[in-house]
């Protein structure tokens, strides 16, 4: 399959590491500017297949152990292609890059950086050339959905100005559009199975406003992965009709987790942490959990290493999340869905959210709205649900409007504490150390010297 | 213990603070009602409760018998010959035998970590209380002790809970160690499921020890930055007193620690450890330093630097008291397992012993008491260093004194004979003789310490200390930086790499154990580790293996646990602890089970070791296994069905258990989705396998990785590494390929015009990735 190429081709290059010493020249990088990466659909008629251009210098011609200008421009065809999958495709150029033995590469979009060892280029990779054939020879076997493609390196400093200016314009509209993009605007979601081979009756329902719980798939991801292994994992859900557009019940969505949960699960309100809220595997980035004092939904995210406010730590929850099940008020999330206009929508969306840890409301700045962020406690503002009251009530959070309503309940109290509660019955003298006791009733009693009763004597 | 509850109700009750109506208590041993998980079938299992499910592992992986010896001479009707069909007289057979042998290996191995358990929880208690809190991991850890729940079906939270848990282990063995006697159990299969038994308890008991010295102690909490500590003979400073501990309960270890920070000794006196004792010193002070894996032993007190030894129990030479005599360095025997034929002084006040040791009066003394130990042994190496500095250069033989030597072998080759890895040594005695010490020096880091050469010398040549001498310059540059033991694998952990897994990201999850009797040296260990962690496999390791892995550096002067990060993550290097430590392992593989898919833990063991066993691709090796404790551990990783893979010298555990790809009935499964059988290929394919060489190792870490339940992308990943290693390392692409695709989409795609050729001659056929499972749902129930 690679024969032509003078380097080893596999996976096994995947986490190779180049050291500055050991490179012939860096691509990118901190030290460059001009530097990206881009996939466009074309016409097929546009494409000249299999061509490999090279615009400026080769890699032998390139200077030793300096940073250059680079751009990779990937162009491709094929009738069950669309615009919406170029950024799912373009991540690829990540991975294969990775393979090529001695070519190191990180980094996606405006921010690659690539490093081509010494030792690969002695062997003989001296040529773009035979990156893009590694690189065509990858992308037409495992995206058998692109049937054209055609390879452009450029590492001329002037001919890439116009190029990288361009692909800053692609990414921003494509960005628009992916934000932009509801759920109300497709006909079709992806379940994702594959956690099942550990959670069996877990299914993940991703949609364009709710990302897969471990944050590693998008609607996009699906999409592509969909078309490209029909019989995989990732599958069209053909969302049907809405049952509910506030809790994001949809008829589809239903049958597809009924038939795949082995009739476990057979409703899903998407955008919901109660009733019938979207399951979890055991790789969840974060856990919405409910706080009944207040109302509102905490948030914590499985790096935060201290107790959330409600006392118990991101372990513990999780373990009431995790396996497949639908548990009201513990709800398995990823991040990335906290950036989505339908996040715990049916709840109140981020007015009912009243507890975040800093590191990740400092993430999500742009998509908490201004009127309620600065209501959102964090670890700072409050570790226990007292101070939580207290904050929530200083900075007037909406939850603290709907509390007035109820009545407060009184408190359990226990009618004795002991240090040491000593019992004297038939024989026997029972200590209780440190005992409680809690009582349905008390009465209480002046203590009356015993009156005989009948036919006892005096 | 969980069940033994007591519940009193009280109707009305005349007290001296009031009348008390309908009053209702319970006292149990444990707070009951803070777990309110379901108890499974089989809390505290007896020995025929799991055997069901042995039989289905022994069935698809059945026992391969390599007789290390013929005969049975355990009554007195024998010796028995058992060679051929023969039986012997009580009527047993030889794969009867050899099974009874290894289950008899297994009880030695689970008794010695239960009752290493046993000590230190009594300990533990003594000291701090049966009620102090167990707290393996903090925040980040909510199954505390996954095999306990497991195995017990309860949820311990205090030392003196803990002590329900070796009851059971104590019972448990005591009946298992019946089994061997004549005329007991004599059907192979029923013996090796009786050792699965054995193996399980070993697991439960290593657990309990390392959470109750954990937790006791303060020793790392499932810390992936545990401090890097000093590991290597050339890190001691010899110029301050050197205390040497042998062995694996850390108590005295620990006196002896606590003994210097409370007299502000610390800094003035090394406190080195050879094997687990080690490890666990340097886990509850970076301080202390480990000399090596047991290897060293000889050779460090021979060196003549140790101004005291102390040792404790299990892995410590006998004949330590002999190598010792010799320098005139004082032994302190610590444990009643280990008493050395020392006198009894742990009733004499600490000066009467430490002036009799210091005036060479005794050899050493027995001190059953850590504390009194830890006094004792401080003072005694300030006192006597001083003393024995003029002559620490000990046995390290000048040169001239090793030429010497050398011209008096006269070639009878018996050393070679001895020698368990068949080392050409009388040829490098030869070459040495004549000032050549290359062909010496190169055995020097392969030498096993075992020093049977010297007792087979008919000339009564100092063998291993001329290996030494030739190796001396090795020796003396022997430090290396090792991460202190971290303990369990944080629940927070397994739940970061699920994604990674699933998606193909991490291949596997490797772990390499054990002892120190490798073939050609331990760099093989380090250099096994090490390209599997550069495969972002999830690489543990324990015990010696651990401190072997340790000592190696790379080109830069580093050791792996400098380069390769601590955390349950891939491309990582986590070093659990010592050998009790492993219960982590197979905990953190439990616990998968708990933490993706929630399946109740409690006392459910089969439902448990179906999951991980048809799911969690790990694979134990332990290259230079050599004890019992060794075939227990392996035991028990077998019941959850992970497979282990042993060096060469791993032959002498007497059988494999192997699976044959070949036959292809062996391999189906119940698919839980739809009750139907699926072929799933030979995965794993052995349950147990010994192999000749690292390269041969390498190739079956990879292969033995794969499991029934692989997504298409973990299973391709899988696949490159199985066909990438069996290419580099035995030259070829593997003849199996096609067993272990199930769909186009398993083949690696750099790979697939080869695979895709290989699979057409083989006639494959695709099938599906099941839900799978080896027990049909209404047993599940049952």
């Amino acid at each position: 399959m690679f024969e032509d190429i003078p380097v080893d081709v596999g996976l096994v290059h995947e986490g190779e590491r180049i050291r500055k010493s050991d490179m012939q020249f860096e691509l990118g990088g901190p030290k460059v500017a001009e530097k990206f990466e881009l996939v466009r659909l074309k016409p097929a008629e546009e494409i000249e297949s299999g061509a490999i251009h090279i615009i400026g210098p080769d890699i032998d011609e390139l200077e030793e152990g300096k940073s250059h200008p680079f751009g990779i421009v990937i162009e491709i065809a094929g009738p069950e292609l669309e615009e919406n999958l170029e950024g799912v495709i373009e991540r690829r150029i990540h991975e294969y890059s990775n393979y090529i033995e001695g070519f190191m590469h990180l980094n996606q979009r405006y921010d690659i950086w690539i490093r081509l060892s010494r030792k690969s280029f002695k062997k003989g990779l001296t040529s773009f050339r035979f990156i893009g054939m590694a690189m065509q020879e990858l992308f037409r076997n495992e995206l058998p959905i692109i049937q054209e493609i055609q390879i452009t390196f450029i590492t001329d400093p002037e001919e890439i100005k116009p190029l990288h200016a361009e692909a800053m314009a692609v990414y921003e509209a494509r960005d628009a559009r992916a934000r932009g993009l509801s759920d109300e605007d497709v006909d079709v979601f992806y379940g994702c199975a594959l956690c099942q081979s550990f959670a069996p009756t877990h299914v993940c329902v991703v949609t364009p406003q709710r990302y897969a719980n471990c944050g590693a798939i998008s609607w996009f991801d699906g999409r592509a992965a969909a078309r490209i292994d029909p019989k995989g994992p990732i599958f069209p859900i053909e969302k049907g009709e809405c049952v509910d557009p506030n809790t994001g019940e949809y008829t589809g969505v239903n049958e597809s987790a009924k038939k795949r949960s082995m009739g476990e699960v057979d409703r899903i309100y998407l955008y919901s942490g109660f009733g019938y809220p979207h399951t979890s595997c055991g790789c969840f980035e974060a856990i919405a959990f409910y706080i009944p004092e207040v109302e509102g939904y905490g948030i914590v995210h499985r790096g935060f290493r201290d107790l959330a406010v409600n006392g118990l730590p991101f372990s513990t929850m999780a373990d009431s999340t995790a396996g497949g099940r639908q548990i009201d008020g513990f709800h398995g999330i990823s991040i990335e869905y906290m950036r989505s206009r339908k996040f715990l929508q049916a709840d109140g969306g981020y007015e009912a959210v009243v507890w975040i840890p800093e590191e990740i409301k400092e993430r999500l700045k742009d998509y908490i709205p201004e009127s309620v962020f600065g209501a959102i406690a964090t670890e700072k503002d409050a570790t226990t649900i007292d101070e939580l009251k207290a904050f929530l009530m200083q900075q007037n959070h909406p939850v603290v409007t709907q509390w007035t309503e109820v009545a407060e309940e009184p408190e359990e109290t226990a009618v004795i504490t002991a240090g040491e509660l000593p019992i004297t019955t038939g024989g026997f003298r029972i200590l209780l150390k440190n005992a409680r006791i809690y009582a349905d009733k008390v009465i209480i009693q002046p203590i009356q010297p015993k009156k005989p009763g009948r036919g006892e004597k005096q | 213990m969980g069940t033994k509850e007591i519940n009193i109700s009280i109707k009305e009750i005349e007290t001296e603070i009031g009348n008390i109506k309908d009053l209702r208590f319970s006292v149990g041993r444990l707070a009951q009602e803070t777990w309110d998980e379901p108890q499974g079938p089989t809390p505290f299992p007896s020995m025929t409760a799991l055997r069901n499910w042995d039989l289905t592992l022994l069935n698809r992986y059945k026992p391969f018998y390599l007789p290390f010896c013929d005969l049975c001479c355990l009554c007195t009707f024998g010796k028995c010959d058992l060679t051929g069909d023969k039986k012997g007289a009580c009527g047993i057979t030889m794969p009867g035998q050899q099974s009874r042998i290894v289950l008899l290996a297994a009880c030695i191995g689970a008794a010695t970590h239960t009752s290493h358990a046993r000590e230190l929880v009594t300990h533990l208690i003594e000291e701090f209380g049966s009620d102090t809190r167990l707290d393996p991991g903090g925040l980040n850890i909510k199954v505390e002790a996954p095999i306990t729940r497991l195995v017990c079906g309860m949820k311990p939270e205090t030392l003196g809970d803990l002590e329900t848990v070796l009851d059971y282990s104590e019972q448990q063995i005591t009946s298992l160690l019946a089994c061997t006697h004549t005329g007991q159990e004599g059907n192979p299969l029923d013996l090796e499921s009786k050792v699965l038994h054995t193996g399980m308890i070993d697991h439960l008991s290593m657990e309990v020890a390392d959470i109750a010295q954990v937790s006791a102690y303060d020793l790392p909490k499932a810390d992936p930055n545990a401090p890097l500590v000093d590991i290597g003979f050339g890190s001691v400073d010899t110029t301050k007193p050197v205390i040497l501990v042998i062995g694996h309960n850390v108590p005295p270890s620990v006196e002896i620690m606590d003994y210097m920070q409370d007299n502000e000794l610390t800094g003035d006196i090394e406190v080195t450890g050879i094997c687990c004792t080690g490890i666990d010193m340097t886990r509850y002070s970076p301080k202390a330093k480990i000399i090596g894996p047991i290897s060293w032993q000889i050779r460090y007190i021979r060196s003549g630097i140790p101004d005291i030894i102390v040792v404790d129990e299990q892995c410590i030479r006998t004949d330590v008291l002999d190598e010792a005599r010799v320098l005139k360095i004082p032994v302190i025997a610590t444990s009643g397992k280990n008493c050395l034929g020392l006198t009894d002084r742990t009733g004499d006040p600490p000066d009467e012993i430490i002036d009799d040791l210091v005036s060479g009066t005794i050899d050493g003394a027995l001190i059953l008491d850590p504390e009194k130990v830890g006094v004792v042994a401080v003072k005694t190496a300030m006192e006597i260093a001083p003393r024995r500095k003029k002559d620490k250069k000990g046995i390290f033989l000048s040169h001239e004194e090793a030429i010497e030597l050398a011209k008096q072998c006269t070639q009878c080759r018996e050393c070679r004979r001895a020698c368990p890895n068949d080392m050409h040594i009388s040829d490098a005695i030869k070459a040495f003789s004549r000032e050549d010490p290359a062909m010496l020096a190169e055995i020097y880091d392969s030498c096993v310490g075992c020093i049977r050469c010297e007792s087979a010398c008919s000339e009564e040549i100092p063998i291993h200390s001329l290996i030494v001498a030739a190796g001396e310059d090795t020796l003396r540059n022997e430090a290396f930086r090792l991460r202190a033991g971290r303990g369990a694998i944080q629940d927070i952990e397994i739940r970061q790499v699920g994604g990674p897994i699933v998606l193909g990201e991490i291949p596997g999850i490797v772990a390499f154990v054990g002892c120190a009797n490798y073939p050609k040296g331990g760099n093989e260990l380090a250099e096994m580790a090490i390209e599997f962690a550069n495969r972002r496999f999830i690489t543990c390791t324990s015990g010696c293996a651990a401190m072997t892995i340790g000592m190696y550096k790379n080109e830069d002067g580093k050791s792996p646990y400098e380069i390769y990060p601590g955390n349950f993550e891939a491309g990582a290097i986590v070093n659990v602890g010592s050998c009790v430590s492993n219960a982590h392992i197979s905990g953190a593989a439990v616990k998968i089970a708990s933490i993706f898919a929630r399946r109740n833990l409690r006392g459910n063991y089969a439902e448990i070791a179906d999951y991980v066993y048809n799911r969690v691709g790990a694979v134990g090796v332990a290259w230079g296994a050599m004890s019992q404790k060794a075939a227990s551990i392996a035991a028990g990783f077998w019941r959850l069905g992970i497979p282990v893979i042993v060096g060469p010298h791993g032959t002498k555990y007497r059988r494999m258990l192997l699976g044959r790809a070949d036959h292809d009935e062996d391999w189906y499964v119940e698919d839980a989705r739809t009750n139907e059988k699926v072929y799933v290929g030979p995965v794993p394919e052995h349950l147990f396998i010994s192999v000749e060489t690292k390269e041969e190792a390498m190739v079956m870490i990879a292969k033995l990785s794969m499991r029934p339940n692989d997504t298409s992308r973990g299973r391709a990943l899988k696949l490159t590494h199985y066909i990438d290693l069996h290419r580099r390392l035995l030259g070829s692409m593997p003849t199996d390929i096609h067993r272990f695709v199930r769909m186009e989409a398993d083949i690696p795609i750099t790979m697939k015009e080869d695979i895709v050729a290989i699979l057409q001659e083989k006639d494959w056929k695709e099938t599906v990735i099941p839900d799978p499972t080896l027990i049909p749902k209404k047993e599940v129930v049952q």
